[in-house]
C-alpha cells in the first residue's frame, strides 16, 4: 500500500504532484527531506524570534537586548528566552520589573538606542 | 505453536525430574504428569518454585523461556546441565537488565533513587489523587514560571502542559513542581535567583501519551540510499491545579470592612 501512503502525504501539492504517483513520489520524498532538515531549523528560528521579541520589549524601556541579557546573567536569573518573550508579550509589569533588575545589575553603555519617537514637525511657512 | 509448546513441556518434564532427583527437600510430585497441554505447566512451576537454590525471577512464569531450556539441554551431564541452565538463565537476565541504564524500568530503582532522580528533574510525587478531593479550582490571576528537566513553562491555574515522559508517576498522581523561577500576580512579581525558595506548583498527571508520528526520512540522491523511520515521542500531560508562594488576596464579598479592620490592627501594633 505504499502508493496510497505516498498519495496521502501528497495532499495539497500543486498540479499533478497530488494525483499522479510518479510525480507525487518525487515530491513527497523532497517534502520529507525538507521536514527532516526543518525540524532542526525550527529550533533556530524560534530562538531568533524570541530574541527579536525580547529586544522589542526591552527597547520600550530603553535597554537593548544585549545589556538586558548580560544583566540577567549577572543576577543569576535563569529564565530562558522562550519564557522571557512570553512575559514581554503578556505580562508587561513583570517584564518591566525584570528590566529594572537588569538595569540595576548592569547599567550598560551610554549610547543606548531609543525607540524612534514620532514628533510633529512645525510647519514652516 | 502447539509443537513448540509440546517441546517445551518435554524439556520441562526432563528438567523437573532431574531437579527432583537432585534436591531432597521436594517430595511432592512423584512423577511428572502426562503430556496434556493445559494441566501440567502450573503444577510443574509450583514445584519448581519451591525447590531451594532458585531465586524468584521477575519475568512471568508462563510461557516458559523455551530458548533457555533448549540451550541447556545440549550440554553433556545432567548436573552440569542444571547449573549451566540456572547460571545461563541468570546471566541472561542480568545482562538484559544492566545493558543500558536508560532502559531501566521504574521498578529497577530503589525508592530513594526514584526520589533523587525525580527531584533532579524538578518534581516530587505526592501520591495518588483521592476521588473525594476537590483539587481543581477556577482560574486565578497568578502565574508561575516552572522548570521541568530542561524546559520552562509559564503556567497558571487550570493550564495543561505537555512535558517529556515523567518516569515515576502514574495517571491521577499529584505532583509538586519545586523548581519555580518566577511568580507573578496583579500587584507583585517575585523573581528567583535562580529559583524561588518555598514556592510550589501543584499539578495532577492527566495522561501518559505518545506524540504524533514524525517520519524520519534520509536520502542521498543518485547513490541509491533511502531510509525511512517513524518516531513517536513519549509525553506526559499535566494539569496545573495550584500555585503557592505568592500572596493571594482573600476573596470575600465584603472587602471594605476587612481592609479597615486590618488597618486598625496595624495602627495598634505600631503604637505598641
Amino acid at each position: 500500500m505504499n502508493k496510497a501512503k505516498v498519495l496521502k502525504l501528497a495532499k495539497g501539492f500543486r498540479g499533478r504532484a497530488k494525483n499522479c504517483i510518479r510525480i507525487a513520489r518525487e515530491r513527497v520524498e523532497k517534502a520529507l527531506q525538507y521536514s527532516y532538515r526543518d525540524r532542526r531549523n525550527k529550533k533556530r528560528d524560534m530562538r531568533s524570534l524570541w530574541i527579536q521579541r525580547i529586544n522589542a520589549g526591552t527597547r520600550i524601556h530603553s535597554v537593548n537586548y544585549g545589556n538586558f541579557m548580560h544583566g540577567l546573567m549577572k543576577e543569576n536569573i535563569q529564565l530562558n528566552r522562550k519564557v522571557l518573550s512570553e512575559l514581554s508579550m503578556h505580562e508587561p509589569h513583570s517584564f518591566k520589573a525584570l528590566v529594572d533588575i537588569s538595569r540595576n545589575a548592569f547599567p550598560g553603555n551610554k549610547n543606548v538606542v531609543h525607540a524612534p519617537r514620532k514628533v510633529a514637525l512645525p510647519l514652516s511657512v | 505453536m502447539a509443537m513448540a509448546n509440546r517441546r517445551c513441556l518435554q524439556a520441562l518434564t526432563r528438567r523437573a525430574t532431574s531437579l527432583f532427583s537432585s534436591t531432597s527437600a521436594v517430595r511432592r510430585l512423584e512423577t511428572p504428569p502426562p503430556l496434556s497441554a493445559p494441566s501440567p505447566p502450573k503444577s510443574l512451576f509450583e514445584a519448581r518454585r519451591v525447590s531451594p537454590g532458585l531465586e524468584p525471577s521477575r519475568c512471568p512464569p508462563w510461557p516458559p523461556r523455551a530458548r533457555l531450556f533448549c540451550s541447556s539441554k545440549t550440554s553433556e551431564d545432567e548436573e552440569e546441565e542444571d547449573e549451566d541452565g540456572e547460571g545461563g538463565e541468570f546471566m541472561e537476565e542480568s545482562d538484559c537488565e544492566t545493558g543500558k541504564s536508560s532502559t531501566r524500568s521504574k521498578w529497577d530503582y530503589t525508592p530513594e533513587e526514584r526520589e533523587a532522580e525525580a527531584a533532579a528533574i524538578g518534581y516530587t510525587v505526592l501520591g495518588p489523587l483521592e476521588r473525594s478531593e476537590r483539587v481543581f479550582k477556577l482560574y486565578e490571576p497568578f502565574f508561575a514560571v516552572v522548570q521541568i528537566g530542561s524546559h520552562q513553562f509559564k503556567v497558571s491555574n487550570g493550564d495543561c502542559i505537555f512535558t517529556e515522559r515523567l518516569k515515576f508517576c502514574d495517571i491521577n498522581d499529584k505532583l509538586i513542581l519545586n523548581k519555580v523561577l518566577l511568580l507573578g500576580s496583579q500587584s507583585q512579581t517575585i523573581v528567583g535567583r535562580p529559583t524561588v525558595p518555598d514556592a510550589a506548583v501543584h499539578a495532577v498527571v492527566e495522561e501518559h501519551a505518545l506524540d504524533a508520528k514524525v517520519i524520519i526520512f534520509k536520502k542521498k540522491r543518485r547513490k541509491n540510499y533511502r531510509r525511512t523511520k517513524g518516531h513517536r515521542q513519549e509525553l506526559t500531560k499535566l494539569r496545573i491545579t495550584d500555585i503557592q508562594g505568592i500572596e493571594k488576596p482573600e476573596k470575600t464579598d465584603n472587602e471594605k470592612p476587612v481592609k479597615s479592620a486590618v488597618k486598625k490592627l496595624e495602627k495598634v501594633a505600631v503604637a505598641a
